[in-house]
């Protein structure tokens, strides 16, 4: 199994939108993935119309093994689960804190889902504490979305020093561009100067647009219920990238070249 | 528990109002009809079925599951009908079947047409907790093909088990039955008229141990017949490299049953099919090799040195070539007068009504068990001392004659099997099966060797490649070499294990006519 963290340390940047359609268009692939809303808001469970509960709350999933199985819910789409949110994660942080070892928790929990998935997608809510540890600790790789600004962007050479810092494997972060509004020059520029700031930047990016904002309504993937749209587009190219530069490894080995 | 539950649908069920009910408490999505073929593929040798597996085509995608059971154990989306397991997308379904299917090719074996419509059941927040298809299945795509199954899948949705407990529940009061027996795959095998596992090439036949020796060997040679004859009218078809590896295993074994079954039929008709059957043998010899080279191509391309693999594809070219000729040439043989009389005149023979007693053959009357005894016994002693001789000063021309002793071994203890306790003649098979699997492989890395060299020479070459290709054969023939060598060095012990005492006294146990008496 592979994990991937949508992760960022700044909030409003498109992260949620990104896990839900990403996990769809891998599941759709074939590939056997469930998505992990870890964010106490609960976005991405909403869009797939699931009751944001786990069973014993964050304490259970605390506490890991076989037990995490039953709070796992069949999305409607086909190879794609979900792990819903519960409201009691926002003390995940404080809850993390108490244990021994903490910064490798979330690893541990996620344990038992190798051999059930293919690929693990962790929606992730906003933090640079101890569950940005975990995080960075339980994932393969992190995908970071970046809103082309240089608050952005200072933001996101804040979050790369201090993995430098905790020696967690910078090559393993990616970023593409997100809310990307084409007529802003700053937009513009900061998009072409990009790979030349920090390493891992993607060649994609995801347009500002009112479809994605429909999800809240739709209450479905862009890519399902507006297959045809330049939203549906952007998130199939960043896929296919992500595919080939991120996850070449699991497509190698699980389902690669149909003749 | 995710498993999909199927209920036979019967005439008395009003699925109309059963979805009506429903509707007060679920939101109902109805998703249009669909129709999807299946396909259902197996070996020609039935090998999935013999591990109760159903391996099906559907919806551009090819899964497998177990016979009689509904769960999926591995899909794999395909773009073109499958045939062999080597052109299968590198899958989890692929790494399962490969050991199964070997070198043979997928069969279509019925195809089936599903109609059916799902229809989702919704929450209040418009997710989905339970799915029901309502199925009906069809040999062909007729409205007036018969109904081979008229069904409703429940399939659970993870995390809502509740949801489908209770539908089960009503389906069952709505007088449903679940349908865990009958297998789609039995009734679309029926009506395309194939019986599972009705073909094998192995030696299946039953004995009665008092039965005159010329009965049984022509019990055991009219199988063997209908072994070639089958595999005979498939082999100009050329789906797979093993009809004609059946067929000329049942050449084989006649000719070994005429020559080691002695003395059961007049001296001259034996003679007669033995030179017959060799003629037959001879035919598809070539072929043959040229196959075993081909399907180990990507063996032996491992075995060289990586700069050179590239190189030794044109030696593979010009044995593809060398097989379509060699291919052709076993096509007409199997249409010529001469084998066509051949196979006509030994039926003939085989069905003749058995010669009144006293029969002019010196074996002919005896009781079947006792002759298979006394075979069985003498070839397990012959191949010991052979064995024993080769220990004691090896050479390469006596581990070639005890390869014959031993599969002249082998297969009388296979015609004779139903005379013996099963479970110990299946144990001492499959000892001397290990034994045969070294011998067996030295003897083809020899003729290897010595093909590769004499080919070398034949093979048609392009300037600037030559020297290249050269070098190619040779590094493989050094790797055969010392493949061979190791597998020399393995013998001693692999012969000791078959030599034991304790195989010994099992073979003198179960063959030895008269119990060696202590002398007075």
């Amino acid at each position: 199994v592979t994990t991937l963290a949508i992760y960022s340390n700044k909030g409003g940047v498109g992260k949620t939108a990104a896990a839900v359609n990403l996990s769809y268009l891998a599941a759709r692939t074939g590939i056997k993935t469930l998505l992990c809303d870890l964010d106490p808001q609960s976005s991405a469970t909403y869009y797939f119309r699931v009751k944001p509960k786990l069973k014993s709350g964050a304490k259970g999933l605390i506490r890991g093994g076989q037990q995490v199985f039953k709070s796992v819910k069949g999305t409607d789409y086909e190879n794609l689960d979900l792990l819903p949110a519960d409201f009691s994660l926002r003390n995940l942080d404080i809850a993390f804190n108490k244990l021994k070892r903490p910064p490798k928790r979330l690893r541990k929990i996620l344990a038992p889902f190798k051999d059930a998935y293919d690929l693990i997608l962790l929606d992730c809510p906003v933090t640079i504490s101890i569950l940005a540890e975990n995080i960075f600790n339980a994932a393969d790789y992190t995908l970071v979305p970046l809103i082309p600004t240089t608050l952005s962007v200072r933001t996101h050479r804040q979050l790369l020093s201090f993995c430098k810092k905790k020696d967690f494997d910078v090559g393993r972060i990616y970023t593409f561009f997100s809310m990307v509004d084409r007529h802003k020059k700053m937009h513009r520029e900061l998009i072409a100067a990009a790979p030349n700031l920090f390493p891992g930047v993607l060649p994609n990016f995801i347009p500002y647009l009112a479809q994605i904002e429909k999800m809240g309504i739709q209450r479905e993937p862009v890519v399902v219920f507006s297959p045809g749209s330049a939203a549906s587009k952007s998130y199939q190219e960043l896929w296919d990238k992500v595919q080939k530069n991120i996850l070449s490894n699991l497509i190698n080995k699980t389902y690669s070249v149909i003749v | 528990m995710n498993d999909p539950i199927k209920f036979n649908l019967t005439g008395e069920f009003d699925q109309k109002r059963f979805m009506g009910e429903l509707g007060d408490q679920y939101r109902i999505k109805k998703e249009p009809v669909k129709t999807e073929t299946i396909r259902i593929y197996d070996t020609f040798d039935w090998r999935l079925f013999n591990k109760s597996l159903v391996l099906y085509q559907c919806a551009g995608r090819l899964c497998l599951r177990k016979l009689s059971e509904s769960e999926m154990l591995h899909s794999v989306p395909i773009t073109s009908n499958p045939v062999f397991i080597w052109e299968f997308p590198n899958s989890k379904l692929k790494d399962q079947l490969t050991p199964i299917i070997g070198v043979r090719a997928l069969l279509k074996l019925v195809e089936i047409q599903s109609r059916f419509r799902s229809y989702g059941l919704l929450d209040q927040e418009g997710k989905t907790v339970v799915r029901l298809a309502y199925e009906e299945i069809r040999s062909s795509r007729s409205k007036d093909a018969p109904v081979l199954a008229a069904q409703v899948r429940l399939l659970p949705v993870k995390g809502y088990p509740k949801h489908s407990q209770k539908i089960g529940r009503r389906f069952e009061q709505a007088g449903l039955r679940v349908n865990t027996e009958d297998d789609i795959y039995f009734k679309g095998l029926k009506a395309a008229g194939k019986k599972p596992g009705s073909y094998s090439s192995k030696v299946n036949i039953r004995l009665d141990p008092d039965m005159r020796a010329d009965e049984a060997a022509k019990i055991i040679l009219r199988f063997l017949l209908q072994v070639i004859r089958v595999n005979a009218a498939n082999i100009e078809k050329d789906l797979d490299t093993e009809f004609i590896h059946d067929f000329r295993v049942a050449v084989r074994r006649t000719r070994s049953a005429l020559g080691q079954i002695r003395y059961v039929f007049p001296s001259k008709t034996a003679d007669r099919f033995k030179k017959d059957f060799a003629f037959v043998g001879k035919l598809s010899n070539e072929l043959r090799d040229l196959d075993v080279y081909l399907l180990k191509a990507d063996g032996y391309k491992a075995k060289i040195a990586p700069v050179l693999r590239k190189d030794i594809q044109a030696l593979f070219d010009y044995l593809r070539q060398k097989r379509s000729m060699a291919f052709q040439k076993v096509v007409r043989g199997l249409k010529s007068e001469r084998y066509a009389k051949i196979i006509k005149d030994w039926e003939t023979f085989l069905n003749m009504p058995l010669p009144d007693s006293p029969v002019a053959a010196a074996n002919a009357e005896f009781p079947i068990t006792i002759l298979a005894r006394k075979k069985i016994y003498k070839k397990y002693r012959r191949v010991v001392q052979t064995g024993r001789q080769i220990l004691e000063n090896s050479d390469d021309k006596m581990l070639h004659v005890l390869r014959i002793h031993c599969k002249k071994l082998r297969y009388v203890m296979e015609f004779f099997t139903s005379l013996f306790p099963p479970e110990k003649m299946d144990n001492l098979i499959e000892q001397l099966k290990r034994l045969q699997d070294n011998l067996g492989d030295f003897n083809d890395l020899r003729v290897q060797e010595a093909y590769l060299l004499t080919i070398a020479r034949e093979l048609p070459v392009n300037r600037g490649q030559s020297e290249k290709i050269f070098l190619a054969i040779g590094s493989l023939v050094g790797a055969l070499g010392r493949d061979r060598q190791m597998l020399k060095d393995a013998f001693a012990q692999t012969f000791a294990n078959f030599a034991s005492p304790e195989n010994k006294a099992l073979f003198k146990d179960l063959f030895a006519v008269q119990p060696s008496r202590s002398k007075p």
